[in-house]
């Protein structure tokens, strides 16, 4: 796969308008008698995102439903299915114009240990947000691996940028994007020694990469346009919800790399929402009472208009 | 007397001593214990001590150390000897707990609210975010009155100045209060005098309390109050304990998948239906507690518990995240930390502890490592605390490396010299007990009230095995005491624990609770007692029958034996009837086989209500389980003892049954499922009876069906078959009759369609209406009609236990799933 280089995303000025359609079905071999669900599928507001309508619907018509925001500020729609059914379908559809992001080619040196310095001795920054991602999690934990993996990328006083974005480039290289060789539970360990999987397991090691060098980083969920505009390569990751970094630095503040694609984030990219790791952020995630066997089917649509 | 009590017992200068003064001499307020002591020493004491130790097998205390299905239950170790603590001393420990509780609580509301003490660095983020116990999910929920920490426990140890530390803080779900009353019932009950003399102070006013509070903070609504105490289950390490609290404190013990979650409540599953649950004592781990928000892979929480915690709707006690206070590194804060948010000196400190992510303390722990213990910040990552004094050379190399490349994760803490106090020592006869010195620690309990903490006067003092002397751990086979706090006047002695608290609501509530989980073992407990009961009493006339033989060997068996060893195969108790006097011998006492694996299912399902049992019937149990003919072999005669004293056993837990238990929708499971399981049985052996016995005679039947005294007192004849049928089928006044169970199950079944639907009373009414017609030509081994009602009844009775399981149970088998999508 081919990168872009950030240049061209960054010349655009004006937003970019996008349809985006999500939806999950499922189909149990056996009636559920009881579905309790979180989603998390209503892109957020950010300075340079806007959403200008959004609507989720589920069938069958849920008995109870209500929004409420997590800690990190995303949208979730709680519901709950209290009789029997045996498929359930849940379809976001979303209009939503996306600038780009605030450029940061012109910011100034600072080296990585500094980042990681100062985030400690001000932990006031960003609302705490930045020390409170440099910690190990369930799906991200510490790993030896990943932060000797690192080391080679964060030389002594080199420049945060210039480490963070060489990362980036190096997991790109390094590993191939390959559907078939994880599950969502493969551990970060494990993808280091197989050097494959997916957009989730690329977001998962660049994390555990920064956080065991003290830097702080937190996952994003979102989407790429489907179809690439003329000329342009087709992307990897766009078949479903897509997953990259954003790693922070009180300089340049929030920045977004795609270790899968290896770029930095720009208008093509719809931030849905964010989190510590995948399961802070997953799309629709529920407990469910019977079922037997369950398929599962996703499809993601993303059309510029 | 005194001296030679204490002539074993040594002190030790690098400690301080519990009991001694100096060499020889006790500290002023043990004076009066030991001598009354050395008094009682000889055949009194030992008395006092078997029968502890008879209380403790037969109350079923137990500390389950490694989740073992099969029942690997260690019995709780109870030291006599009680740790006296000075009513002086007392205060001050109070007065710190009290302090500490409540400046931990004001800590937790900042941390999951405005998080000044993190941005301000007062607290370093990564103590609270680097430790699994922090819970991002619920920042931003205030529980009931700002009360995160509802139940408190520390685990204090001396140092030789004499002063008390606080060694590590139990703020998740703290264990051990119930523990500590289960201690002083049964110490208390060995120095009854004592224990009056001594003025020491009661524990049922914090019990009280706790209770008193949850029913003041609960949210109300959609019915009478009602608390449930939620238990990871029977296979948890402190089981008993949740068990013994729910029925002391009158809650009702619940597991996740009693409860559900609409609109935003919690509810109970009931056999009567949802029932709102509106505060939960919780025993179960923070992440645990809810597969919707939090741990995904967790199949024992309630799914949508925090968005009810946030939603206000349910009080949980203690609120979520509150394991977060555990982090070790956050000890070395708390001294500051009063200063600020309270204004005071921290008045009980803590043991000093280093967060070794601060680069000074990480410098200076290495240049003391012979004085410090290091261990990981977080108590869940399985890393064993370090003594520094331990290494050699080449290990402090390593360890140095390992902490160096994440020393936020570990903290320093100095080694503390524990504390030693006395227990009893067994001498080999009855006289010869003495007192030998062990390392001590003591668990204090606090309970938040509307007037502050309050903290149970007394503990869990806990007791180091005799290995090692600096690892106090109920997991390491160290033991524990009860703790008396002696005071100068004369305590409230008004024991009325609870019985001022309870309103007109409670009464209410107090009947209908069942959940369907323990329904179900209601009804299971039902049955299997009543397999055991036939069981035993078949094997009973079986071998009653060999041993009247006079050649048991020899093929001309007695009359009676063909019919009974069919029905024993029939039963799964034997295998063949080649060798009856050894295969009913196997059956009978054989630990892994026959009427032993009935028992142990039975005790199984009772394992699963132990909450709903009382002491008396758990003893019952236990001493059947136990009974010694399981450990060594036996012959035919000692095994009619044995079956003997099994019958009578079964006899008395049916007792309980029908004297001890109120007739609410629990006693009604029971019944039910011994009426199923009686009939089911009578039916088996009535076929038997009839296809395999017409020659022989017919006591063994009468004496199965214990109605032999019955018979023998209306006909003055040789049981017949006409009238054996009549008792056995038709007559509804004997409780062993077929007829009898059919009235009774149709009168349950009744009532229970009553108020909730129908489901098997369309099943009872036929075979009921075809035994009420049975005319006394019927009543002949030949008879068909006979024959054909006796499977009908077969039918019946496993379709109504089908039936119910359905309606009533059937949440059971379906288990929660989770999905995580991409």
């Amino acid at each position: 796969m081919q990168t872009q280089t950030q240049s061209q995303g960054g010349s655009r000025s004006t937003g970019q308008r996008y349809t985006v359609e999500h939806e999950t079905r499922y189909v149990y071999a056996a009636p559920v008698s009881q579905s309790w669900q979180l989603a998390r599928l209503t892109p957020r507001h950010l300075p340079w995102q806007r959403l200008l309508s959004c609507s989720i619907q589920i069938d069958p018509p849920p008995d109870e439903r209500h929004e409420a925001p997590d800690s990190f500020g995303n949208s979730v729609t709680h519901f709950g299915l209290h009789g029997a059914h045996r498929m359930l379908r849940v379809r976001m559809h979303c209009s939503v114009e996306v600038a780009d992001r605030p450029p940061v080619d012109d910011a100034p040196f600072v080296a990585w240990e500094s980042v990681r310095d100062t985030v400690r001795q001000q932990p006031e920054l960003d609302d705490l947000v930045p020390a409170r991602m440099c910690e190990p999690t369930l799906l991200v934990p510490l790993s030896e691996g990943a932060r000797m993996y690192a080391l080679e990328s964060l030389t002594p006083r080199r420049d945060w940028l210039e480490a963070v974005t060489e990362l980036m480039q190096r997991i790109h290289a390094d590993f191939e994007f390959d559907p078939g060789a994880t599950t969502v539970s493969t551990s970060v360990d494990e993808v280091l020694y197989q050097r494959r999987g997916v957009c989730q397991d690329f977001a998962h090691l660049m994390l555990a990469c920064l956080r065991g060098h003290g830097l702080p980083a937190r996952y994003v969920s979102g989407y790429l346009l489907t179809d690439p505009p003329e000329g342009q390569p087709r992307l990897m990751g766009v078949d479903a919800s897509h997953a990259w970094v954003a790693a922070y630095s009180p300089e340049c503040g929030w920045v977004e790399f795609d270790p899968t694609n290896d770029q930095v984030a720009d208008s093509r990219y719809i931030t849905l929402a964010w989190g510590s790791d995948f399961a802070d952020v997953v799309p629709l995630r529920g407990v469910i009472l019977g079922g037997g066997t369950q398929d599962m089917d996703v499809s993601v649509s993303v059309i510029p208009t | 007397m005194l001296r030679k009590l204490l002539s074993g017992y040594a002190a030790l200068e690098d400690r301080y001593d519990e009991l001694l003064v100096a060499p020889g001499e006790p500290r002023p307020h043990w004076d009066a214990f030991l001598r009354s002591l050395a008094e009682r020493e000889g055949p009194g004491v030992a008395d006092s001590l078997a029968l502890m130790e008879r209380q403790i097998r037969e109350n079923g205390i137990t500390y389950n150390v490694y989740a073992d299905p099969k029942g690997a239950d260690r019995p709780w170790e109870v030291d006599p000897l009680p740790l006296l603590l000075s009513a002086r001393e007392w205060e001050e420990i109070e007065t710190g707990i009290a302090q500490r509780a409540e400046l931990l609580n004001q800590v937790l509301a900042d941390i999951y609210g405005e998080q000044k003490l993190l941005k301000s660095g007062a607290i370093p983020p990564s103590v609270i975010f680097g430790h699994s116990g922090f819970l991002h999910q619920v920042q931003g929920i205030r529980p009931p009155s700002g009360v995160h920490l509802f139940n408190y426990a520390a685990d204090l140890a001396r140092s030789p100045d004499g002063r008390w530390w606080v060694v590590s803080d139990r703020t998740q779900a703290p264990s051990g209060a119930g523990y500590a009353l289960e201690n002083r019932l049964v110490v208390s009950r060995v120095f009854p005098q004592l224990f009056r003399d001594l003025h020491v102070q009661h524990l049922a006013s914090f019990f009280s309390n706790l209770r008193e509070s949850l029913l003041r903070w609960a949210p109300k609504g959609d019915g009478p109050p009602l608390i449930a105490l939620l238990t990871p289950g029977p296979y948890n390490e402190t089981y008993f304990e949740h068990a013994l609290l729910a029925r002391y404190l009158g809650f009702t013990l619940v597991e996740g998948s009693d409860l559900t979650v609409r609109d935003g409540r919690v509810w109970m599953k009931t056999v009567e239906g949802l029932k709102r649950v509106h505060a939960i004592l919780r025993r179960q781990d923070d992440d645990y507690c809810d597969p919707l928000e939090l741990r995904s892979n967790s199949a024992l929480g309630v799914a949508g518990l925090t968005d009810c915690a946030r939603r206000g709707t349910v009080m949980l006690a203690n609120a979520l995240g509150s394991g977060v206070l555990e982090s070790g590194a956050l000890l070395g804060y708390l001294p500051k930390l009063s200063q600020q948010l309270l204004g005071e000196k921290l008045l009980l400190p803590s043991v000093a502890t280093w967060w070794l992510g601060e680069p000074a303390a990480f410098t200076d722990a290495w240049k003391r490592l012979d004085k410090i213990i290091i261990k990981p910040l977080d108590r869940t990552v399985r890393e064993p605390a370090v003594f520094g004094a331990d290494l050699s050379a080449d290990e402090r190399v390593l360890l140095k490396a390992r902490v160096a490349s994440r020393p936020q994760r570990y903290v320093a803490q100095e080694w503390v010299h524990v504390s030693q106090a006395p227990v009893l020592e067994r001498g080999p006869e009855l006289r010869g007990n003495h007192l030998s010195a062990r390392t001590v620690g003591l668990r204090v309990f606090a309970v938040a009230t509307p007037n502050g903490y309050r903290v149970m006067p007394g503990g869990l003092t806990r007791v180091a095995g005799d290995g090692d002397s600096r690892v106090i751990a109920m997991q390491r086979g160290g033991g524990s005491k009860d703790t008396w706090v002696l005071s100068d006047g004369p305590v409230n002695a008004s024991f009325s624990l609870l019985s001022t608290t309870v309103s007109a609501d409670d009464l209410v509530t107090a009947r209908g609770n069942v959940p369907s989980r323990a329904a179900e073992n209601l009804f299971w407990f039902g049955r299997y007692g009543e397999r055991c009961d036939g069981a035993a009493r078949l094997l009973r006339v079986a071998i009653a029958s060999v041993l009247g033989n006079v050649d048991a060997n020899a093929d001309d068996l007695s009359d009676g034996l063909v019919p009974v060893l069919a029905l024993a195969r029939r039963f799964g108790l034997i295998d063949s009837s080649d060798n009856p006097g050894t295969e009913l011998l196997r059956a009978a006492t054989h630990p892994e086989e026959g009427l032993s694996l009935r028992l142990r299912q039975l005790s199984r399902v009772a394992f699963n209500m132990r909450d709903r049992m009382s002491a008396d019937n758990w003893r019952t149990l236990n001493r059947l389980i136990a009974d010694p003919v399981f450990q060594r072999g036996s012959s035919l005669p000692l095994a009619l003892g044995w079956l003997d004293r099994a019958v009578t056993s079964m006899m008395t837990l049916s007792g309980y049954v029908l004297d001890g238990m109120t007739r609410g929708t629990g006693w009604r499971f029971l019944s039910i499922g011994r009426r199923i399981e009686r009939l089911s049985s009578l039916c088996n052996a009535l076929q038997v009876a009839t296809h395999e016995g017409r020659a022989g005679g017919l006591e063994w039947l009468l004496e199965l069906a214990d109605s032999t005294v019955t018979y023998r007192s209306r006909y003055l004849v040789a049981p017949e078959w006409l009238p054996v049928l009549d008792l056995l089928m038709r007559d509804d006044t004997n409780p062993r009759s077929v007829a009898f169970q059919v009235k009774g199950l149709v009168e349950y079944v009744d009532k229970l369609e009553r108020a909730h639907g129908r489901f098997a009373g369309d099943v009872l009414a036929p075979v009921h209406a075809g035994l009420l017609s049975l005319r006394a030509e019927d009543l002949h081994p030949e008879s068909e009609r006979l024959a054909a009602l006796l499977v009908q009844l077969q039918d019946a009775a496993r379709t109504v236990s089908d039936e119910l399981t359905l309606k009533f149970f059937s949440h059971a088998d379906s288990r929660s799933v989770l999905s995580l999508v991409a």
